[in-house]
């Protein structure tokens, strides 16, 4: 090639990387291209150098056929020679791409083996997922302070610097979970234990998006890891290590309580809830729900997402303060849970209102033949306006 | 177009298929009787092909029918086949069912041959096209049927064989087996002067050597671990009571499925009962268990003493005020054999007043407990 | 000039008395006009069935197109009302269904029926009836899998419908059964089609012309019915395991009882990675005899570009877990496959320098067609070079079920197969019909493709990497990122593209409108082209050629016309089209014998979608079709390849007819 193609080409190449890399959107919470943990990194380093290959050839090509078209187009010149072609050309032109493949397969090969080494593990995590939402639950791990399972759902808290190990799996369906910032994808898959390892270098909100088509509500299954500092996840701890405490007589958040028990309880557990009786209230969403599970609302107010993360707890004031905190005071604004004056009570009432008009579910029990009645999602409770007020007013207390 | 006989034919057909539809409309909806109305209809819609494709059997004006008994006809096996199929029959009904439908095979199978062939030896008096148009109709049954059974022969003969054989000798005959069929069929394939009867004998007599053997194999009867696997009647093995059956799965981790969906592995060393979770590598006496989902754990005993694993997994009303233990168990495995456990707990650790646990009984003071989130 | 011989007898031997009959068989008369309604719908002539074939394509094209505008007007702006949550997934679902089954691999059935036999100087297809079989399958399948619309609902898992998610419990709808039982019937033609072309690739090419001097078109064809007679019974396998899971209560996919839902995965894409080549390979076998003919020169290295379609037809094999890597398969699996996808990127990488280097040096004609085979090579590359970006494993952890992926095999498949399709039809119009399409709307049409297909799919590259995921009904603004060129900005310059795409289609019907009413002939070889089926008049007689040609050359026609000079190695023209063509019908072959037509194909063909509703509502319909599927066969099998005299109409005169045999 002469001097002045390699200069053009690398000329079409930097402007078209610049074009690209201008074009793109700021901050778009799951950007690939901005890792926040190691494994993320890791397939960054492997991947950067590999599109500017893909870029760099792929200039050459145009260049080449755009030469052509300018360069031989038929401007009356005699019959071209009938050439068959050359043969020492065509093989150079075979090993040379298989070279530089071979090349990229070497640190591929290596990635591979890298991400998915679990030995040096310091932390374990069990999600699982369902139609439409992700459930984690901690194993007791007394070494970092968990001495109880911990159950949650929708986002997934960790500790920074730490490296997590997720195990996951599905009750019904495919899903993936995926956290861009953090690592690649990986599949939940029914009947089956899938490993992923994620950790984040910095205290922050990481945004993620179910991945594998999972059915009609797929659009809708988010959830979102939140790094902490050590201490802080240490204070998230122990406030889930805690039971849920009765709201006090004669309020509104304890007839809320009443209608919670009345309604919500077949299929969601708040931990320390008693029946009237004063035995412990005990979900049964195995009897009511097709995958057999429902979010536990222990600590509803923990998280600042609801519903698979698809909606927002906080109002749009306080979530652009918590989720655009900087990393050193993220962890004590996500700690401060949602306050009443920070609640959405839009979203929150209009989901007790008619959560399948919300989120597409399938929870019409005339349409749930195929799986003997049970619902694939939340139905449409229809409860009174007052007991929305009273159950908003009882959830709030759920800290 | 239509000729008369076709015309009834078809009539009748139409008629059965109303019938049928008028019969599962309104007498049964169920598939037995609608399945028998539209065999019938199948057959006289073949009938009426036929009739249809052979025109009543008329010859055309101005063709010469064959003037009968104007020359000997071929000697013909039809009759004797179709009386050997009625004696099947009706000894069948007598005997044994399978000698009825072999009978009944038999009949059906001489009366189409029987049929169309005195049909065709009466379609002219042209020999040459009479065997022709025998052919035409013929071949279309004849040889699919031919191929199926032959085939199916084969097939099952090779199949006796290799449940008979050892896994080993079952494996080395069938790379034999197969590199001697690619090499005699790259012989024929490259040798097209090789003489038809060469050919045609080879086949044969290798059809008839697989066929003989597949007597002898399945005379001979099952490989001794097919015959223990028909006995260890798999998933009734749930009884943590007298243990059932002596054979089951020696090594379960060695499936993939298993080893990838195994939430923990439960180790029984020295007396002592310990947990290793997936992608945790220190050892523990807690699992956790997902709530609501099937899992696996996997109980490998490396004592010399023969031990099972018990999973108590809550209680279940069995009447007003009586509950009952849900337990669930692996078999007696001896030293160094693992097996696998699939249960699900709908429930979490504190709907139960005892824990949720894994023992090994008659081993006192070890227990694993599963805490269910 | 050569006349179609009604059948007459091949028996030199009269029997005294002869006595046979003329007519002992067959109730009906069969059906041998050759003009009108019926000379098409019972047709066996492979021309016509191409034809039949690329208009039924071009239909789906339009609905599948359709679906994908409702899809990016659902998309434009956040929170989309356009489509409900279901309607959505049934319509991504059905574009890509429609768009592989019943777009791409129809049209390319029609290029190849229409061209092959034209190109390796053949009469017909070696199965003629088989070939209308085929058709009839694949029209039935359409018309069926898009019957499910009407009957509660399409198919909604995607068109890799993973299990457990097309289960009866998470599909209720009857949508996916008519989407399995369909492909089935699809899966019919392709394996009769494939059988058809393989053997008459194999057997039938005219007097000379070794496997190394048939065109590339061919070749890579050739290659493709290979892919599919290995990968169809692969689906049907795994079809049948979801219909019998869906339709009789089976658990193959089942997790309860013990299934394990990755079975479907690896059956699917044995099938699915593979067919990937199945839709691509026909449009390089396209440009393949465009670029040729535009530049005045040899494809260049032709036996790299026959091996590198053959090597992909085998290494396509070995890549298809590389749609799994985030399935959890394990590290050793995704390594391997991995390594073997990288490795598929050098037999196509060759032929993209052996395109460019065709150009390079040529004498370069910018026409329509020219101008699609020119815009395959850049497209196809852009597409190549981010697939290999995700056979990086690792990355492709972060690309798989995002846009970035939907960009990629947009880029592979609209910018890599349709581009070919359409260059074929701009090259072979004159050809099939005797008319040129019009060039300048050709041209226009060119550039609205380009550029709408640039707009809607080359920000989708953006959407991907900055972390959109695929088959979302909606997007949300909280997760499109801040700036000018945030995702919403991208999502609505896809949406315009995709009307511009839209357009530039239109432009395409509109050309073929207007070339249809133009009265204007199209010359015996308007484009100076290099293969033998411009040997013939356009549109080619029913029985092709009227002497089968002996080929001395790669590239014979062009080899009839010019004669390089001993001398001054300069070519020389020394006949041209009209000349040879008149050569040949001066020599025309005596006795030519076509095969009649045929009911049985179309009755055949129109038992299995009545079956396949059998199957989904009601056992005894099932049953009275199979009824009719064995009558309909034995029928066929009963039939004679050409029709009596008798049938006739009028009938022949009588010393012709009096010694045929309509058995033999």
């Amino acid at each position: 090639m002469s001097t002045k193609i390699r200069r053009i080409v690398a000329g079409v190449s930097g402007l078209a990387a610049t074009a690209f890399l201008a074009g793109c959107a700021k901050d778009a919470p799951q950007d690939t291209w901005q890792p926040k943990g190691t494994n993320a990194k890791t397939i960054d380093d492997l991947q950067q150098p590999v599109f500017a290959i893909a870029g760099v050839i792929g200039v050459i090509v145009t260049c080449a056929v755009v030469y052509c078209i300018i360069k031989f187009r038929d401007r009356g010149q005699a019959m071209p020679e009938q050439t068959h072609g050359k043969p020492a050309l065509e093989i150079g032109m075979t090993i040379l791409p298989a070279l530089i493949l071979a090349g990229v397969g070497v640190f591929t090969f290596r990635t591979v083996f890298d991400l998915s080494k679990t030995s040096d593990t310091q932390m374990v995590v069990n999600v699982t997922g369902q139609q439409w939402w992700w459930e984690y639950d901690y194993p007791a791990q007394p070494e970092l302070g968990i001495t109880q399972p911990i159950i949650t759902s929708g986002q997934m808290i960790i500790p920074v610097g730490t490296k997590v190990l997720l195990r996951e799996t599905s009750r019904d369906v495919i899903h993936s979970y995926w956290i861009p910032a953090l690592n690649g994808k990986r599949d939940a898959v029914p009947g089956r234990v899938h490993t992923l390892r994620l950790d984040a270098d910095e205290p922050g909100i990481y945004a993620g998006q179910c991945t594998e088509f999972c059915g009609l509500s797929h659009a809708n299954m988010r959830m979102e890891t939140v790094a902490l500092s050590k201490e802080d996840f240490a204070a998230w701890v122990a406030n889930q290590l805690t039971n849920a405490k009765s709201p006090a007589e004669k309020t509104l958040a304890k007839e809320g309580e009443g209608v919670f028990l009345n309604q919500c309880v077949r299929c969601h557990q708040v931990n320390g809830l008693k029946k009237a009786d004063g035995t412990p209230a005990i979900a049964a969403p195995d009897e009511n729900v097709w995958a057999g599970a429902a979010p536990n609302l222990t600590h509803l107010m923990s998280r600042n997402t609801f519903a698979g993360a698809a909606f927002d707890l906080l109002s749009q004031k306080c979530r652009a303060d918590v989720w655009g905190a900087s990393s050193e005071t993220v962890g004590k604004k996500y700690l401060a849970g949602v306050t009443e004056e920070c609640l959405n009570q839009t979203d929150l009432r209009r989901w007790l209102r008619n959560a399948p008009a919300m989120k597409p579910m399938y929870a019409d029990p005339a349409k749930l033949t195929s799986t003997n009645g049970k619902y694939r999602g939340m139905p449409n409770l229809g409860l009174t306006e007052d007991d929305i007020d009273k159950l908003v007013a009882y959830l709030s207390t759920l800290k | 177009m239509f000729t008369p006989g076709s015309k009834l034919f078809l009539g009748l057909t139409g008629f059965v298929i109303a019938v049928s539809v008028i019969y599962v409309a309104l007498v049964d909806n169920s598939i037995g009787g609608a399945v028998a109305l539209l065999s019938v209809a199948t057959g006289t819609a073949l009938l009426a092909g036929l009739s249809l494709f052979n025109r009543d059997g008329e010859v055309a004006v101005g063709d010469v029918a064959a003037p009968a008994g104007a020359e000997p006809l071929t000697s013909s096996m039809w009759p004797l086949i179709a009386t050997v199929g009625f004696v099947g029959v009706v000894a069948g009904l007598l005997t044994h069912p399978i000698v009825f439908f072999l009978g009944l095979i038999a009949l059906l199978a001489s009366g189409t041959e029987w049929l169309i062939q005195s049909w065709s030896e009466g379609a002219s008096s042209d020999k040459t096209y009479n065997a022709s148009i025998r052919g035409r109709m013929l071949h279309p049954i004849e040889f699919p049927v031919l191929a199926l059974v032959g085939l199916g022969v084969v097939i099952l003969s090779f199949s006796r064989v290799m449940l008979a054989v050892s896994r080993d000798a079952g494996a080395i005959i069938f790379i034999v087996a197969g590199a001697a069929v690619l090499f005699v069929g790259s012989i024929f394939a490259l040798k097209p002067s090789l003489k038809k009867t060469l050919v045609v004998g080879i086949c044969v007599a290798s059809a008839v050597g697989v066929a003989a053997s597949g007597i002898a194999a399945a005379s001979n009867g099952l490989r001794a671990d097919l015959v223990e696997a028909k006995e260890e009647h798999h998933f009734s093995h749930k009884e943590c009571g007298e243990e059932e059956n002596e054979h089951f799965d020696h090594l379960a981790e060695g499936t993939i499925s298993l080893r990838s969906n195994a939430v923990a592995t439960i180790e029984l060393r020295d007396g002592k009962l310990t947990a290793r979770e997936l992608g945790v590598a220190k050892v523990t006496q807690t699992i956790t268990f997902p709530r609501s989902n099937s899992a696996t754990i996997i109980f490998r005993n490396k004592d010399e003493k023969e031990a099972r694993l018990t999973a108590f997994l809550g209680t279940k009303p069995v009447q007003d005020g009586v509950v009952e233990e849900v337990l669930d168990c692996t078999q007696m495995i001896g030293k160094n054999h693992e097996q696998a456990l699939t249960f699900k707990i709908a429930k979490p650790s504190m709907a139960s007043d005892k824990p949720y646990t894994l023992t090994v009984p008659g081993l006192e003071g070890q227990s694993i407990e599963i805490m269910v989130p | 000039m050569a006349i179609i011989e009604r059948p007459v007898t091949t028996q030199g031997v009269e029997i005294a008395p002869p006595a046979t009959p003329s007519r002992a068989q067959g109730g009906f008369k069969r059906p041998v006009s050759t003009t009108g309604w019926k000379s098409w719908l019972f047709t066996v002539d492979h021309k016509k069935l191409g034809i039949m074939y690329g208009v039924m394509a071009m239909f789906f094209f339009i609905l599948g197109g359709l679906e994908a505008v409702l899809i990016r007007l659902q998309l434009a702006a956040p929170n989309g009302k356009v489509l409900s949550a279901s309607v959505y997934n049934q319509m991504f679902t059905m574009h890509a269904t429609t768009m592989v089954f019943l777009f791409v691999m129809p049209m390319a059935a029609a290029f190849a029926n229409y061209f092959i036999p034209l190109q390796i100087g053949a009469r017909d297809v070696a199965f003629p009836r088989m070939n209308a079989f085929g058709f009839w399958c694949i029209l039935g399948a359409g018309i069926f899998i898009n019957l499910s619309w009407f009957f509660g609902g399409a198919a909604d898992g995607g068109w890799f419908m993973y299990a457990p998610n097309s289960g009866p419990i998470f599909s209720p709808s009857h949508g996916v059964d008519f989407w399995a039982l369909g492909l089935q019937i699809a899966g019919i033609a392709s394996l009769t089609g494939a059988i058809n072309l393989i053997v008459t690739v194999l057997n039938m090419r005219a007097p000379g012309m070794s496997l190394m001097k048939m065109p590339v078109f061919t070749w890579l064809q050739l290659v493709v019915q290979f892919l599919l007679l290995f990968a169809v019974p692969v689906i049907t396998v795994a079809l049948f395991l979801l219909s019998f899971q869906r339709n009789f209560g089976a658990t193959f996919f089942d997790v309860s009882a013990g299934a394990d839902p990755l079975l479907w995965q690896h059956l699917f894409w044995i099938f699915g990675h593979p067919e990937v080549y199945i839709l691509v390979l026909p449009s390089f076998g396209i440009i393949s005899e465009v670029l040729p003919v535009f530049s005045k020169k040899p494809l260049f290295g032709y036996p790299f570009v026959v091996f590198s379609g053959a090597a992909i037809g085998f290494v396509g094999w070995g890549v298809w877990a590389h749609h799994m890597f985030a399935s959890g398969l394990g590290p050793v699996s995704v390594a391997v496959f991995s390594i073997s996808t990288m490795a598929i990127a050098i037999p196509t990488g060759v032929k993209i320098v052996n395109w460019t280097l065709t150009l390079w040096g040529g004498k370069l004609r910018f026409t329509a067609a020219m101008h699609f085979a020119i815009g395959l090579i850049v497209l196809f590359t852009i597409g190549g070079l981010s697939g290999v970006t995700h056979s990086v494993a690792p990355s492709d952890t972060q690309q798989t079920d995002t846009y970035y992926i939907v960009a990629h095999f947009h880029y592979v498949l609209f910018g890599g197969a349709v581009f070919g399709l359409f260059s074929g039809f701009y090259y072979w119009w004159p050809k099939v019909f005797g008319k040129t399409l019009n060039e300048k709307l050709g041209k226009a049409n060119f550039w609205f493709m380009v550029i709408g297909m640039n707009m809607t799919f080359g920000p989708m590259h953006i959407l991907g990497l900055q972390g959109q995921p695929r088959r979302m009904y909606q997007w949300t603004e909280a997760r499109a990122g801040e700036g000018f060129f945030n995702l919403a900005f991208w999502n609505q310059i896809a949406s315009i593209g995709s009307l511009i795409l839209t357009l530039g289609i239109f432009l395409f019907i509109v050309n073929v409108i207007k070339t249809a009413r133009s009265k204007e002939r199209a010359p015996l070889d308007p484009w100076d082209a290099r293969t033998l089926e411009w040997m013939t008049s356009s549109p080619p007689k029913e029985h092709n050629f009227d002497v089968i040609p002996t080929v001395h050359h790669l590239d014979e026609f062009f080899h009839r016309k010019y004669e390089q000079d001993p001398v001054t190695h300069e070519y020389k023209q020394i006949a041209t089209a009209e000349e040879i063509m008149a050569d040949q019908e001066a020599h025309a072959d005596k006795h030519i014998h076509m095969p009649s037509p045929s009911y049985w194909p179309i009755v055949l063909a129109a038992t299995l979608p009545v079956i396949m509703i059998g199957v989904i509502y009601s056992i005894p319909v099932a049953i009275v079709g199979g009824i009719f599927l064995v009558l309909a066969m034995f029928g066929w099998a009963l039939e004679p390849s050409t029709a009596p005299e008798t049938d006739f109409d009028p009938p022949a005169s009588e010393e012709s007819t009096k010694e045929l045999s309509p058995l033999v």
